[in-house]
């Protein structure tokens, strides 16, 4: 968890904070986007993918990545979840897809999140 | 004459009415589940004989697992149970959990299981595990009948478990959806229409 009161990160989505509120209010220990892994680079070293998983959680040693995109477009995101499985067999990530994250919000009660994601789904 | 009935039988899905209509399809029979839940307590009965363990739930999901778990264990228990404030808007405004009912025994060098209904990010099981182990119990173990893994946040370990759930909108057996169908004898996927009317309502 962050520091209580301490400046929030600059969450890239709505369901990213909402996340990060739940993990506070349980007492786990987070970190927004902490680490990016190079995942390919050119002959002279320069990056040309790299990956930064939302969120680690220092006591589980785990990266967990939030994405509210649509079935049909979360092949990309797949593809550099395994990319960074095949360099790093050592690290431990979880991605929660839009359904998961759906189903977390209704869980918590957090209505206006899962609403929009509801809403997103039905467009 | 009909034949004398033998065996307790669940009613049949129909027979649950407006909550049936709210089911897409069983996942797990009530039978199942009663055979799995029998062996579950057989197994604690051997394992805990002689040591008097006393069985920690938290309301109110837990009340038809412990219940049944209960009346499938043979040595002498106790049984205990805490509540939690759900993760309403006022508990996210005092920004930590908030017991609501906590044990009415100390458990201090009691062998204690911890029963829960359902395990799926861990995140409670863990904040009451931890709660727990500063009161300096004898054994701390964890008896869940039903497993989420997908969504797993914080490890926890099981000592007993009944059943591995898709990541699915489940209900029945204690599992609720805005406190409704505890009551099915089986674990029933949630029509998806049911939640979408509720939260965009």
């Amino acid at each position: 968890m962050s520091e209580p009161n301490a400046t929030q990160p600059a969450f890239a989505h709505p369901s990213e904070e909402a996340f990060a509120r739940i993990l506070d209010y349980y007492g786990i220990e987070w970190q927004y986007e902490p680490d990016t892994f190079v995942l390919k680079q050119d002959s002279q070293g320069h990056t040309l993918e790299a990956f930064s998983p939302d969120f680690y959680l220092p006591q589980q040693d785990l990266y967990i990545e939030l994405t509210t995109l649509r079935p049909k477009l979360i092949r990309h995101k797949n593809r550099k979840i395994r990319h960074l499985r095949e360099l790093h067999p050592e690290i431990n990530i979880k991605l929660f897809k839009r359904r998961n994250i759906r189903d977390l919000m209704i869980k918590y009660g957090i209505d206006e999140e899962a609403r929009k994601i509801l809403d997103r789904e039905a467009q | 004459m009909s034949k004398k009935q033998t065996r307790y039988e669940w009613y049949p899905l129909e027979a649950y009415g407006e909550l049936a209509d709210g089911i897409q399809k069983v996942l797990i029979p009530a039978d199942r589940i009663k055979s799995r839940v029998l062996a579950m307590g057989q197994a604690i009965s051997e394992e805990y004989r002689g040591r008097r363990p006393l069985l920690v739930g938290v309301l109110k999901g837990v009340v038809p697992f412990m219940a049944d778990l209960l009346r499938s264990i043979t040595i002498p228990v106790e049984v205990d149970y805490m509540a939690v404030a759900s993760y309403s808007a006022e508990a996210r405004s005092n920004g930590m959990v908030r017991l609501e009912k906590d044990l009415s025994m100390p458990i201090t060098g009691r062998h204690v299981l911890f029963v829960e209904d359902i395990i799926d990010t861990g995140l409670t099981l863990n904040y009451l595990l931890r709660s727990l182990r500063t009161r300096d119990p004898a054994s701390l173990e964890v008896c869940v009948l039903f497993n989420k893994p997908q969504r797993r946040l914080i490890d926890i370990p099981m000592k007993y478990k009944g059943f591995d759930l898709p990541d699915l909108l489940v209900v029945g057996c204690g599992l609720d959806f805005r406190e409704r169908y505890r009551n099915l004898p089986f674990v029933g996927l949630l029509k998806p229409e049911v939640f979408q009317n509720d939260v965009e309502s």
